[in-house]
Formats: C-alpha cells, sequence, structure tokens
C-alpha cells in the first residue's frame, strides 16, 4: 500500500518536473505540407533524443510572409519564438537589429564555414558572426519532363532554349500541351531567373538580378530576356490560371503536359507515383551555355532570449541542424540536397546525384547563384519589382521594350 | 442631507460619461493613436522595421510612381462602385420578391444569407475551380452543347477584377436582402392597399412609394458594404491573389505585401493613410449630416 | 367571367416568374458550397485526376476524419479539434463583452446625453472603417506592453477593442427609437443609471441583441489577420490552423481534405445563420435599419 502511495506521489512529483518545460524551444516556421513536415520530423526526433523539447509554430501561406508577419509581431511585442526559419535575406535584416543569436562558436568547433559553398555564406552571417544553420539547399531551375512524350515525338533534352521551344512548338501541333504551369507570379519568376542567366550568361544575373546595374536593366539584352518570355506564354494553355504547381506537375505526370519548370520540390510528386528519373521522366537544369545552379536555402536563425534552458535548446537545435547525418535524412525527404558540400549523396536519386554534380561545376565556373524569385538575389522591395513586371508581361499583351522601360524605372524608384 | 443628495445627483451626472469612458479610451488609443503612429511611420525612411528618421513626403512620392498602387486605386473604384451597384440592386430585387408571401421563405433567405457566414480562406478554392475557363462554369456548358461559350474573365488581366466583384456580390447580396427585407416588414400594409384601391399597378407603387421609404435601410445597407469594400482582402487574395500579373491588386493587398513582403513599410504606412483619408471623406460627411439630423429631430 | 380567369392565369404566371427567379438565384448561390461539399468527399486522387466540380465516383469520409483529428499543422498532427476549441474560447468572451459593452454604450449615448455624445459616437463610428492591416504593429508592441502577448485572453482585447465600434452603433442606433418616455417614466419611480438599463432597456432590446451577436460572431470566428498576428502554435484560432492545412506552397495540396477543414471551420457560423437567420431579419426589422 504504501509503495502504491509513493508510486503515486513519485508520478505526480514527475508531472510538474516534465512540465517546467526545461530546455524547450519554439520553433516558429512555414513549412506545413506533408513532406516538408515529414522532413522536418527527423530535426525534431534527433532534438528530442538529445532530450529537448519543441514546440511547434507553423504558419503556413504566402511564401512565408504570414509567417514573416507573425515573427514581427512577436518580436514588437517582446516575445520571440526561440528559434525561426528563415528564407532569402531575412536573417541578415533581423541580425541587423540585434535580435538574432551569434552562432560563431559553435560554428567554429562544428567547421561549418568549411563545410558550406562560399556562395552561402551572405545568407547566414552578418558581419563575421555566423546567425543561422543552413539545412538544405534546392535548385530553382530545373526542367521536368514526360519521358514518354519526348520519345514518341523524337525529342532529345534541349540544349538550348531555342531548341526547347522548337521541341515545345512541334509538341503543341500534336495537341500535347508544352508547358504545364500556373499564372503565380513566383512561377512566372522562375522562368523568368533562368532566362536572365541563360540568354545572356550568368554575368548579366549578377548585374541585373543582384547588383541592379541601370546600364544592364535597360539593355538590349534584358529586351530578349523579355522576348524569349513571351515564346514561352504562347507554350502555355490558356487555363493556367490559379492553378498549383503540383496540379501542373500532375498533368506532367499524366501526359497532358510536356514540361513543367520548378523546384526540385518538384520531384517528390514523380517519385511518389512511383517513377524513376531517366526511365519515366527527365529531369534536367534550364538550357545554358553555361549550365546555371540557381540555389535557394532554408535555415534556422535563433533569437536572443535570456532564459538559459532555451538557450540550451537553441545550441542543441544548431547542432542538429548542421549534423551531416540529419542533413542527409532531411534532404532525402524533401527533395533537396544537404547544405553542407561534404555530406556525400550517394544514396539519393539520379536527379539529386545530378543537381549535386552540377553545383560543383557551378562554383567553379560562377554560375552558382542565388535564386531571385525565392528571395536570394535583390533585396525584397527590388526582387519584387523583377516579379511584378515579369508576371504582368507574361499575362498580358505588354511589349518587349515597354516591360523593359516599367522594369528600370520600377527599380529606380524603390532604390 | 442636503450635501449628499447634491453629492448623489452630481454622481449621478457623471455615472455615464464616467461609465463610457472606458470604451472611449480604448477606442482612442486603438484606434486613433495607432492611425497617427501609422502617420509617423509614412514620413520615415522605416524599410523593414521602423525607424524614425524623417524624410518628409518622399514616401508618398514613391507610392504615387508605384504602378501597382495606380492599378489598387482604380481597381478600388471600380470595385466599389460595382460592388455597391450590384449588391444592393440585386439584395433589393431579392427582398422585394421574397416579400410577396413566399412558400420556403426561410429556406431560401438562409440560403441567399450563408455566403456572408464563410470566410474567403474557406471559398476562395471553390470560387478559383468555378471561375476557371478549363474546369469550372465555361467547360460545363460547352460540355453541355454550347462550345462557343466563353467565361474566361480570370485569366484576363482586363477582366479578372470583375470575377473579384462576383465573388464579392455572392458574399454580401443576401446581407442587403436581409436589411432590405427588415425594411419592407417594417412599412405598413395599409399603404399599398391604399395605393391599389386608387388603381396602381404594383411596379409603380415600388417605385413611387416603397422603394423611397427603404431610404433608411439603403443607407445601412451602403454603409455596410462600403465597409466591407474598402476591407476587401481575403477575398483577393483567395481568389487571384492580387493576379493575374497584378490585376486585381486592392489598396488593403498592397499594403499587406509592402510591409510584410516588400520591406517598405513606410510606403505601405503612406498607402494606410491614404486609405484612411479616403474613408475619412466619404465617412465625415455622412456622419455629419446624420448625427446632424438627429439633434435636429 | 374570361377576363377574370386570364387575370388569373397572369397572377399565377406571375407567380411562377417569381418562384422560378427566386430558385434560379438559389442554385447559384449553392454552387461553391456544392463544389465545397463534393470534394470533400473525393478522395484526392479522383481529383488530381482531373475531377474538379461534379459528383464523386467513390464516396468517402476519410477527409472529414483527417480535417478533424489527424491533419498536420506543422509537426503536430493534431487536426483542427484543438483549435476549434480555442476558437469557442475567444470568441464567446470577446461576443459577450463587445455585445454588453455596446449595449450600455448605446444606452448612454442615447438616454443619457450629455454634451459631446454625438462627436463620441462618431469618433467610435469611424473606428469601424479601419483598415487593420494598418494597426497590427503598434497592437502588438500594446500587447507585449500589457503582458498579453501570444494569448488568447489577448485576441480577446483586441476584437473586444474593435468590435465595440459596432456594437455601439447597432445599439445606439436602436435605442434611438426607443420613446424616451420610457426611461423618464422609471426615473420618477425613483430607478437609477443601472437599473434602467437592467429592467427597462434589457429586455426591449432582445432582436438587437441577435443582431449583434450574430454580427460579432461572424467576423471575430471569421478572422485571420489578428490570429495569425496576436497568437502562435497551440492558441491559434482555428482560421489559423486552416490556413496552415490550406496554404501550402512547395507542397501537393490536399485538396479534399482542405475542403473538409474550410466545412468544418465554416459549421459554426453556418449553424449561427441558419438558426438565428430568422430573428436577424426580425432584430433588423426591430431598429437597426432605422439608422
Amino acid at each position: 500500500m504504501s509503495k502504491f502511495i509513493a508510486t503515486v506521489l513519485a508520478a505526480t512529483m514527475l508531472v510538474p518536473v516534465a512540465a517546467r518545460a526545461e530546455g524547450e524551444i519554439e520553433v516558429l516556421h512555414h513549412w506545413v505540407s506533408q513532406s516538408e513536415v515529414d522532413a522536418l520530423n527527423v530535426i525534431r526526433k534527433e532534438l528530442e533524443a538529445k532530450g529537448f523539447t519543441w514546440k511547434d509554430s507553423a504558419v503556413g501561406g504566402m511564401s512565408g510572409a504570414n509567417a514573416q508577419q507573425a515573427l514581427r509581431s512577436r518580436l514588437t511585442a517582446g516575445n520571440p519564438p526561440g528559434a525561426m526559419q528563415f528564407l532569402g535575406w531575412e536573417g541578415v535584416q533581423w541580425a541587423e537589429q540585434g535580435v538574432v543569436r551569434d552562432l560563431n562558436d559553435l560554428a567554429k568547433t562544428g567547421g561549418w564555414r568549411e563545410a558550406l559553398a562560399p556562395q552561402l555564406l551572405p545568407f547566414v552571417t552578418s558581419g563575421d558572426a555566423f546567425i543561422a544553420a543552413p539545412i538544405n539547399m534546392h535548385r530553382q531551375n530545373w526542367v521536368w519532363a514526360n519521358k514518354k512524350i519526348f520519345d514518341d515525338a523524337g525529342i532529345a533534352v534541349p540544349k538550348s532554349w531555342t531548341e526547347l521551344i522548337a521541341a515545345g512548338q512541334k509538341l503543341q501541333e500534336k495537341g500535347i500541351v508544352p508547358i504545364a504551369m500556373g499564372d503565380e507570379p513566383w512561377q512566372i519568376g522562375i522562368i523568368f531567373d533562368a532566362l536572365l542567366s541563360d540568354v545572356n550568361g550568368p554575368e548579366f544575373y549578377q548585374k541585373t538580378a543582384i547588383d541592379l546595374d541601370p546600364e544592364a536593366l535597360g539593355s538590349p539584352e534584358m529586351v530578349k530576356v523579355f522576348d524569349t518570355l513571351r515564346e514561352v506564354r504562347g507554350l502555355v494553355d490558356n487555363n493556367f490560371v490559379g492553378r498549383d504547381w503540383a496540379v501542373a506537375t500532375g498533368m506532367v505526370i499524366n501526359g497532358e503536359a510536356a514540361m513543367q519548370f520548378m523546384g526540385d520540390w518538384a520531384k517528390g510528386e514523380f517519385l511518389a507515383k512511383g517513377l524513376k528519373p531517366n526511365q519515366d521522366f527527365y529531369c534536367f537544369a534550364t538550357p545554358g551555355q553555361v549550365t546555371s545552379f540557381q540555389y535557394l536555402i532554408d535555415s534556422f536563425g535563433m533569437f536572443t532570449v535570456k532564459d538559459e534552458n532555451v538557450q540550451n535548446a537553441q545550441t542543441a537545435l544548431a547542432e542538429t541542424i548542421m549534423d551531416p547525418k540529419v542533413q542527409k535524412g532531411f534532404n532525402l525527404i524533401k527533395g533537396s540536397i544537404p547544405a553542407r558540400s561534404d555530406v556525400s549523396v550517394d544514396d539519393f536519386d539520379d536527379c539529386a546525384k545530378l543537381g549535386y554534380q552540377e553545383r560543383a561545376t557551378a562554383i567553379e565556373k560562377g554560375s552558382m547563384q542565388g535564386a531571385m524569385t525565392h528571395g536570394f538575389a535583390a533585396k525584397p522591395e527590388f526582387a519584387s519589382v523583377f516579379s511584378d513586371v515579369a508576371a504582368q508581361f507574361f499575362v498580358g499583351t505588354m511589349s518587349s521594350e515597354d516591360a523593359v522601360k516599367m522594369l528600370v524605372s520600377g527599380i529606380d524608384n524603390a532604390r | 442631507m442636503s450635501a449628499s443628495t447634491r453629492m448623489s445627483s452630481r454622481l449621478a451626472a457623471w455615472l455615464p460619461r464616467l461609465v463610457v469612458a472606458p470604451s472611449l479610451l480604448v477606442v482612442i488609443v486603438a484606434v486613433y493613436l495607432f492611425i497617427l503612429w501609422t502617420g509617423l511611420i509614412s514620413v520615415t525612411s522605416s524599410k523593414f522595421v521602423p525607424t524614425y528618421d524623417f524624410v518628409g513626403l518622399e514616401q508618398y512620392v514613391r507610392l504615387w510612381a508605384t504602378p501597382r498602387w495606380h492599378t489598387a486605386v482604380a481597381n478600388l473604384f471600380i470595385f466599389s462602385a460595382l460592388f455597391l451597384a450590384l449588391s444592393t440592386g440585386l439584395g433589393l430585387l431579392m427582398a422585394i420578391l421574397l416579400d410577396q408571401n413566399i412558400r420556403a421563405e426561410g429556406a431560401l433567405r438562409a440560403i441567399y444569407l450563408y455566403p456572408m457566414a464563410l470566410s474567403f480562406i474557406v471559398t476562395g478554392t471553390a470560387w478559383k475551380w468555378i471561375m476557371n475557363p478549363g474546369l469550372g462554369i465555361q467547360r460545363v456548358v460547352n460540355d453541355l452543347g454550347w462550345t462557343d461559350f466563353r467565361f474566361d474573365w480570370i485569366t484576363n488581366p482586363d477582366m479578372a477584377i470583375y470575377t473579384v466583384v462576383v465573388a464579392g456580390v455572392w458574399q454580401s447580396s443576401g446581407f442587403a436582402m436581409a436589411i432590405f427585407l427588415a425594411g419592407l416588414r417594417g412599412i405598413d400594409n395599409s399603404v399599398i392597399k391604399a395605393a391599389q384601391i386608387e388603381g396602381a399597378t404594383l411596379p409603380l407603387i415600388y417605385r413611387q412609394i416603397i422603394i423611397p421609404m427603404l431610404r433608411p435601410a439603403m443607407l445601412s445597407v451602403i454603409v455596410l458594404l462600403s465597409y466591407i469594400a474598402i476591407k476587401s482582402f481575403d477575398l483577393v487574395l483567395a481568389l487571384t491573389n492580387g493576379g493575374p500579373g497584378t490585376a486585381t491588386e486592392l489598396p488593403s493587398t498592397f499594403m499587406f505585401s509592402a510591409t510584410f513582403r516588400r520591406n517598405q513599410m513606410g510606403v505601405g504606412a503612406a498607402s494606410a493613410v491614404m486609405m484612411l483619408m479616403t474613408v475619412a471623406a466619404i465617412i465625415i460627411p455622412y456622419l455629419y449630416s446624420e448625427l446632424r439630423e438627429k439633434n435636429d429631430g | 367571367m374570361a377576363e377574370a380567369l386570364s387575370q388569373s392565369s397572369k397572377m399565377r404566371l406571375g407567380r411562377l416568374a417569381i418562384y422560378a427567379c427566386l430558385v434560379i438565384v438559389a442554385v447559384l448561390y449553392l454552387m461553391p458550397l456544392w463544389v465545397m461539399v463534393t470534394t470533400s468527399l473525393k478522395p484526392l486522387d479522383e481529383i488530381y485526376g482531373g475531377s474538379f466540380i461534379g459528383l464523386p465516383k467513390v464516396v468517402t469520409l476519410d477527409a472529414w476524419r483527417a480535417a478533424w483529428s489527424q491533419a498536420c499543422i506543422g509537426t503536430e498532427c493534431t487536426g483542427l479539434k484543438p483549435y476549434f476549441v480555442n476558437s469557442l474560447l475567444m470568441v464567446i468572451p470577446a461576443v459577450a463583452l463587445s455585445t454588453g459593452i455596446g449595449a450600455i454604450n448605446g444606452y448612454i449615448l442615447t438616454k443619457w446625453k450629455f454634451p459631446g455624445a454625438n462627436f463620441v459616437f462618431g469618433l467610435m463610428l469611424f473606428g469601424c472603417f479601419l483598415p487593420y492591416q494598418a494597426i497590427l504593429i503598434p497592437m502588438a508592441r500594446t500587447l507585449g506592453l500589457l503582458g498579453l502577448a501570444g494569448s488568447i485572453p489577448g485576441l480577446v482585447a483586441v476584437h473586444v477593442s474593435y468590435g465595440i465600434c459596432f456594437t455601439t452603433l447597432f445599439f445606439r442606433n436602436y435605442f434611438v427609437s426607443l420613446p424616451d418616455e420610457l426611461t423618464k417614466a422609471a426615473m420618477v419611480d425613483g430607478a437609477g443609471f443601472f437599473r434602467i438599463f437592467w429592467s427597462v432597456i434589457l429586455p426591449t432590446s432582445i432582436p438587437i441583441i441577435v443582431v449583434s451577436c450574430i454580427w460579432q460572431f461572424t467576423q471575430i470566428w471569421n478572422d485571420f489577420l489578428f490570429g495569425v498576428s496576436f497568437t502562435s502554435g497551440s492558441s491559434s484560432p482555428i482560421t489559423v490552423a486552416l490556413n496552415n492545412i490550406v496554404n501550402v506552397t512547395t507542397g501537393r495540396k490536399q485538396y479534399n481534405v482542405d475542403m473538409a477543414a474550410a466545412m468544418i471551420a465554416a459549421i459554426p457560423t453556418l449553424v449561427v445563420y441558419i438558426v438565428a437567420g430568422r430573428y436577424f431579419v426580425r432584430g433588423l426589422t426591430a431598429g437597426a435599419v432605422k439608422g
């Protein structure tokens, strides 16, 4: 009897201890779809194995704008979450406000600087300090194609946009939708980003999307980019309004459409149907003289908090994210490749391996560049001008010359 | 004795003011102080977070040099005018028809009213499909045999704003109907009887007698619908997300994306101030006339 | 005789036309609901196979089950259930408080007029038209200072603050049409400020209370902006959770679960409108319209 009482007592004693939230960390993120959540669970489980508690705060929608808004309210109220998912310049901008924890100690012992491609550093460091831990790297400029359609029409993987457009026109005559996509500005932006680099070379991308050089922005080369974009529009069916990207991928899978331009998250749709790369579908980079690798990364930053328990959890979370084993597990599910360049991709699918190889060559050739549409080139106030102009051009009847004028004046206005 | 009576009567005089004071305080802070704060932000160089360095009217200049803002303002006028006219017209028509001793009035009324209960986060996707030429109405009609039928406004930057109007009218006309119906029920039947005895036809009675008597209901409808029109936000986000291109941008969506997506907090605040000024220009004269009327009467 | 017959057949034709109009409009109005319900009953593969509108080939309630108790919001796979409870915890006090405060404000602004009462009313009315996107950051700061940040009580406070603008409008316009003799007589009988409110004014104001409650309930239940700004994680209201289920960017949309979730989120407001719809019109008739 007394033993029973002792057990009950112990049990009741245990509850408050467990509920004291020792080392609990709230993570604010905008990953809400199935594959994203499954991938995130790799981190969560590892963190919990170390004895810390993960408190989930998901705010989906609008490519993270809702989450940004929530974060801004939280910081203004003096109630920041322990950790936050950053996209593009967000982390750096918060660091400039002095609210993000410096992770240099961890970076030094973990050898982060050596493990990451130098192109990533501007997004995860501020001054000398590491301010975020990157988990993955997506490539934005992929083409996903239905192999059977290509084979039946006798089309090979195109080596240039001219070839790609010619192939598209050939398919169109056969009654196949050449390009599946939706009208959302970011879907159009993916094509625009690719064209900037593919049509005029990676230096042009650097000058326009990153340096915002007025001369390059107003140049005849830019007109050529819009001209090509107009040709691409001719290859898209008219029902593209309001179409989600995954529905467009579905069209490629069903054989209704031949190709889709989309980041490597589209791969999961094919794999989920049991389709195999190079057997059932093709994945190849958007064609250019120099193959570009337009990347985006997701990283997690930690906000400055006083509570020591939370600080310990932050440390553990950052270490977990940078753990090569976790990076591998996470990216196998997410469809991306590890942010760390030193994690082997041997167990990954063929598309990921191709991406991994092309990243290495792109780093050498200077064609590994941040994807503007996802916030990894110009700052948001400028990137949104590109996106406005490209989207308006694509859905309307504007001439290429007018689009260029609008782009130049829009960028000037935002300066 | 008399002193305490005076005390209590003074208390009685002040009591209403004391009771209303907290509400007033809350409104002054939560509405007017915050408006001032927004106004302050609009004359600073704030981008990512508020910074307090005065730059004059620079953000307003920038705002008006942004084509997207021009689209938003033009759309607000198109949208508000059509939305108000159609919701009011349709609401009135449905109310008049429903007032003809209709069987199953309760069920019909519920059907007209239910859209008001739903948020557009809920109905946006369904509307997107209905409007999509390849999935919705156009396809259904085409499949029925009328292959020339076209309903592809949502794909056309010049027409897309009208699809927003359609969805908005769907949501709010039932509400207008309810208010008009209430107004009709408040009208004395003997007026109609008397006119009928005089030999007036029903349409004439409605045009000449009943609709003018609905003036107060009309005012309530217009005020509440204007409120809905100016604040339309979810509607656009869910239906078109401002697209195709930027064709369906409204001031409220512009403000949100400038502040939270584009790091142009100053421009966002400037657009908020412009919106508030528009609202004030409409509401203050209305309030003035309404409240003065009450004082005289 | 013949003339009378044609008269009555003309009448009948007219009635037929009226019914036809009403039914056609009703069918058009039901279309989105129809799309939502049928989609929520379809398996996902059927939808991605191209069936967006139209009857399901296979009917399944899996999507409803998933939306209620299994769907993942972030890494928490609890479905909408806990958020539904949050919304109830938020909406009930917020509606009760804002309606109560609105009632007493309306009472003061009409029956206990003081100099400037109309001005006070005007100040409150203007608050109805405030675009809320503009005041998010200062509100966040204020909630932080009050220690209410990120909690349901904080959200209730926000909804009450802006809700009283509407409720004051409703009650004031209703009470303005009540004869002043009512309160004067009570005063002669020696009843005080609160006594008159309780036993004279409130009993007559059931219709407008219904209107105010319906309006506030709909507005607060459907609010997303304040919910996403001032709460987080497990204290979020249902609209925020719904958004997290529906608003997927780089993942595949589960349309059937989305629609089922949307229906679940809409059920309380639908019920309120259907059950109280009759009182709504009656309440509007009783006075709100006479603004």
